[in-house]
This record gives structure tokens, C-alpha cells and sequence, in this order.
């Protein structure tokens, strides 16, 4: 029974959907054409068809530095990410499993955290960060991506780890496991595609993340997004490079993104929707 | 002691190390936010005074223009933003409620824009949005129109139309799931009843859909009001001042122009309070619907 009305794909409702869809894709499309284009080609929008040139990509990596981006983003998103797992991971237990005083409070300002804006808490950490010497390094990133990370895992995996029957983990203290013992060998095996959803979901945000890279680097820490920085001025932009850059950057994540489909929803909402 | 302290509160061990790493994160910041706030901290000068409630009387007194712009703006921008969003996602979300062949494909296509680095996102439609040579004036010479998409009057609505789009899927996606869990059982009875759509609509798909719509618009009001890759990357908060909102404004005169830290920590608390006060109406309206349901 489908409440909503009728089930049938009319021919309206799939023109609607080709319109949604190409939508969608057609800037990552046009980007990819552009990154493909030479530099006159760029400034005509009416060339769709031409041989393809890669001197773009060739220039992004020979004189932009992007290996040097792409090595920052990697390092601060994968040390960030085993970090936030870890940590929020063991406190997702707690709250899926124990009764204790105020959790739905406490739950809720960990929520409460996903709201702050980046904004208020950057300035303070940036002008700390200057006093103890710390800007421009992976470590003050990967201590400020735990910020919003370790939140996320927290309501991801409590979700995930209360779908695990009660009845698996009982089985086991009877036969004498103590709680962590039955935490590491009975729960994290049997939650581990929600571990890798969610340490997926971890990767994409600490990728996309603009605001504290942007205040927190200048050189040697950079990350992929931070490079929209190099091509500001409206005029004398180097459209091919731009788009090359930017198709290195989003790659990855789309890539991540395709994988975790299935999870995607419950990712966006913290757990929140099935 | 403290052995037997931790064997009467288990789930200790296992939420203190997050909430101690959380807690250190949240408050030493925004205490030194405040701190800042009261201060004439300036970039690159080493001494500084305190200057009470300064930096906030020159924002509340309306000597700063600016400032009440980038409020209005910003307020604007998350009004519009969201709405827009809820009703697109809505509709999208019903059109999907069907079986169709190539359903995944929609869905690998809504993905594109949920996925995409947002500052990339303004960089990409900065490069379509061009006047001359862009691609979207290139359609629209077709039908004999022209736009400048980042003057000074088109800016907010472009901006607005990029935020659309990159979001608009993700509304949509959490509607959806909320039809697709819809139970059947008060349908049944409200056909027996003799029911009509409106009636089934109104008291029962948007009761039991409540939640999941509280839900996206928890998520899109406080994003957009805290709004700053795209419009960074899109338009830099110009021309002039025209999408320079509150983040943007923060960036500007603390870090981008002027150095003024002390009075860019005070707009960036008066940003805090707007999103605490509006997420914590929200989320306990969330609450509530949630935990009414059981």
C-alpha cells in the first residue's frame, strides 16, 4: 500500500527527474570539461567537442603544489579520522548501552556541538594556536576536525551499536567475557560495516572542511580546499588549472560518497534516520 | 577509591574520554572568545586593553552599518535558503516515492552535489556564473536573455541558487526516507472512513513525517545561517558588501582587511548566540516530537 498517491512513473514525473539529474551532475560535468580544455578554449563556452589536453593537470602538480595539498589533506584526515573512531566509538557504547544519570542531556550537547559555527570557535583557537607555536601544522587540524568528528561517531555508531540485540552480548558475560572484553570482541565485529560507514562519513567531512583550514594553515599544512585561495581575482584567472584542482579534489569524496550510499541518509542526520 | 568510583559508574570509562576532549575543545574556546570580545586585540600587536563592552556597544549603537546588514542578510539568506529547500526537497521526495528501473541512477546523481567540497562548489559555479564567458549565459543567449549572476543586485539570489542546489538533494533524500517508513495501518483506516486526500494529508502523512522535516530543517537553518565556503569562494562578500554575511563579515575585519580581532570576537558571538538560541528552539522541538512518538 503506498499512501502518497500512485506508484506508476508517468511520462511528466520522468522528465522532472532528467532535469533533477542532469542538474546535479552537469557542474562536475563542466568542470571536468573545462580542466580538459586549453586556456583559449576555456573562454568559449560553445566548444564542446576538441581533443583533450592534461597540461592543466600537468601545470596543478608541477607548479601549484598539489601533491603537497593532497599529501596534507591525507595526512589530517586519516590521523583525525582513527582518532575520532576510536574515542567516539567508545563513548557510542556508553550511550547505547548504559542507563546513567541525565544521558539524553548529555547526548543532546554533543549534538548541540554539530550547531556551533566554525566561525566563533576558529578566531580564539587561531590566536592560541599562535601563542603556543602551533599554526601551520597537521596537529592543530586534527585536533580541531575531532571537534565536529567525534560528535558525529558518537550519534552514528550509537545508532548502530543499539541495533545489536541484547541477547549476543548476555551470551557472552555468561560465559565469563568482562564488558570490554565483550566491547572488542563481540560489538565492534559485528558493527564494523557501520565502523566503516561511519569513519567514511568522517573522511568526507574532514575533506570538504574549509573554515579552520583556512584560518589555521598558510603553507606548509594546507589542505585541497583551501587552494579556491590561489584563483580569487575575477581577472587573469587560469580557469583550466582551477578546474583541474578542484576535479582532484572532489574526486576522492565522490568517490567515498558512492560507496557509502546505502548509509548516506543516516550519515547526513547523525544517525538520526534509517 | 577511585576503583570502586568507576565500578559504580561503568559507562565512565567508556564517555569520559570524548566528553573530556569535547569539553576541553568547546569551552577554553569560547571562553577566550568572550575574552577576545572585550578586548581591542589587534593582528600583529602584541600589547592589548580591555575595553569592556565597547566592540558590543558600537555593534547594538548602530554605528556599524555593516554589521546590521550582514544580521539582515544572513537571517534572510536562512529563511529563503530553507524554505526553498523544504519545498523542492518535498516535491523531489514525492516524485521519487515510485518504482522505477533506474532509481539508483537518481540517486548516484543527487549524491554529486551533497558530496561536493562546498568551497569547490562556489569556485565551479563561479566559473558558470561569469558574465561573459560563462556557461550559463551561454543558454540563455538561446532564448535572448542575459544575466549578470554576481552584480551587485543578483549576488544574494545567485548565492541563494548555489546553496539550492547543493543541499536541496540532501532535503530530499530525509524526506524520502520518512514516506518510505511510513506505516500503512491509518491509511487502511482512514479509506474505511471514507477519508479524502486533503484529510489524510493534513492529519495523518504530516503528523507522521513531523519529525524528519524538524530534522532538515534543524540541519539546513543553522548551516545557512553559519553559511561561508560558498559565498568565500562565489562572490568573497561583494560587490561591496553585497553577500557579505556574518561569517564573512567576521573574516573580514579580523582577518582579511583589518586586523581587528577584538571586534571581529564580537561579532562572532553575537554569530554564537543567534545559532545557540535557534538550534536549541529547534532541537527541542525535535526532542519533543521524537520522544512523544516513543
Amino acid at each position: 500500500m503506498n499512501p502518497m498517491g500512485t506508484k506508476k512513473l508517468g511520462i511528466g514525473t520522468a522528465i522532472v527527474l532528467l532535469i533533477v539529474c542532469v542538474s546535479c551532475v552537469f557542474p562536475l560535468f563542466w568542470m571536468l570539461i573545462i580542466s580538459l580544455k586549453t586556456k583559449t578554449q576555456t573562454y568559449d563556452p560553445s566548444i564542446w567537442f576538441f581533443s583533450p589536453t592534461f597540461e592543466n593537470y600537468k601545470n596543478v602538480f608541477a607548479n601549484r603544489h598539489a601533491l603537497d595539498y593532497l599529501r596534507n589533506s591525507s595526512i589530517v584526515v586519516v590521523l583525525t579520522t582513527l582518532f575520532s573512531i576510536f574515542i567516539g566509538g567508545m563513548a557510542a557504547y556508553g550511550f547505547a548501552r548504559f542507563e546513567f544519570k541525565k544521558k539524553e542531556n548529555k547526548a543532546f550537547w554533543v549534538l548541540s556541538l554539530r550547531m556551533l559555527p566554525p566561525m566563533a570557535s576558529v578566531i580564539p583557537i587561531f590566536v592560541m594556536a599562535s601563542l603556543l607555536g602551533v599554526l601551520d601544522t597537521h596537529l592543530v587540524l586534527i585536533i580541531c576536525y575531532m571537534l565536529f568528528n567525534i560528535p558525529f561517531t558518537i550519534w552514528m555508531m550509537r545508532s548502530f551499536f543499539e541495533e545489536i540485540p541484547l541477547a549476543l552480548e548476555e551470551a557472552a558475560f555468561v560465559d565469563g567475557a568482562s564488558r570490554f572484553q565483550v566491547f572488542m570482541k563481540v560489538i565492534l565485529p559485528l558493527a564494523t560495516p557501520g565502523l566503516i560507514a561511519t569513519a567514511i562519513f568522517c573522511i568526507i567531512n574532514s575533506w570538504n572542511e574549509f573554515v579552520f583550514a583556512l584560518f589555521l594553515t598558510s603553507a606548509d599544512a594546507s589542505t585541497l580546499p583551501t587552494t579556491v585561495t590561489l584563483f580569487l581575482s575575477v581577472s587573469g584567472v587560469v580557469w583550466g588549472e582551477m578546474s583541474a584542482i578542484g576535479i582532484v579534489t572532489i574526486m576522492p569524496v565522490l568517490l567515498f560518497a558512492m560507496i557509502v550510499q546505502k548509509y548516506m541518509i543516516r550519515g547526513l542526520t547523525f544517525g538520526g534516520v534509517k | 577509591m577511585i576503583r570502586s568510583y568507576f565500578q559504580k559508574k561503568p559507562h565512565l570509562v567508556y564517555i569520559m574520554p570524548a566528553m573530556i576532549i569535547l569539553g576541553a575543545l568547546t569551552f577554553i574556546p569560547t571562553l577566550f572568545l568572550y575574552v577576545l570580545s572585550v578586548s581591542d586585540y589587534e593582528l600583529g600587536y602584541s600589547s592589548f586593553n580591555f575595553v569592556g563592552l565597547d566592540n558590543f556597544i558600537r555593534l547594538f549603537s548602530g554605528r556599524d552599518p555593516e554589521f546590521w546588514y550582514s544580521v539582515m542578510i544572513s537571517l534572510g539568506f536562512m529563511v529563503i535558503v530553507t524554505v526553498v529547500e523544504l519545498l523542492l526537497g518535498f516535491w523531489l521526495a514525492v516524485l521519487l516515492d515510485r518504482e522505477f528501473k533506474l532509481k539508483f541512477l537518481v540517486f548516484a546523481c543527487m549524491i554529486v552535489p551533497i558530496a561536493m567540497t562546498p568551497s569547490i562548489t562556489g569556485q565551479v559555479w563561479k566559473l558558470m556564473m561569469n558574465a561573459e564567458y560563462g556557461v550559463l549565459n551561454y543558454f540563455l543567449q538561446f532564448i535572448g536573455a542575459k544575466v549578470i549572476w554576481l552584480s551587485g543586485e543578483n549576488a544574494f539570489w545567485s548565492t541563494v541558487l548555489v546553496d539550492v542546489w547543493q543541499n536541496t538533494p540532501f532535503v530530499a533524500l530525509i524526506i524520502y526516507a520518512g514516506i518510505r517508513s511510513l506505516p500503512s495501518d491509518p491509511y487502511e483506516a482512514a479509506a474505511i472512513d471514507g477519508a479524502n486526500r486533503l484529510q489524510i494529508f493534513r492529519n495523518i502523512t504530516m503528523p507522521l513525517l513531523w519529525p524528519m522535516i524538524l530534522l532538515a530543517v534543524i540541519f539546513r537553518a543553522i548551516d545557512s545561517l553559519k553559511t561561508f565556503d560558498i559565498p568565500y569562494s562565489l562572490t568573497q562578500g561583494g560587490p561591496g558588501s553585497a553577500t557579505e554575511f556574518l561569517s564573512l563579515h567576521v573574516y573580514r575585519l579580523g582577518f582579511a582587511q583589518t586586523g581587528w580581532v577584538g571586534r571581529s570576537a564580537a561579532v562572532s558571538v553575537v554569530l554564537l548566540i543567534l545559532t545557540t538560541v535557534i538550534s536549541m528552539i529547534l532541537i527541542r522541538a525535535y526532542r519533543k516530537g521524537v520522544e512523544n512518538k516513543g
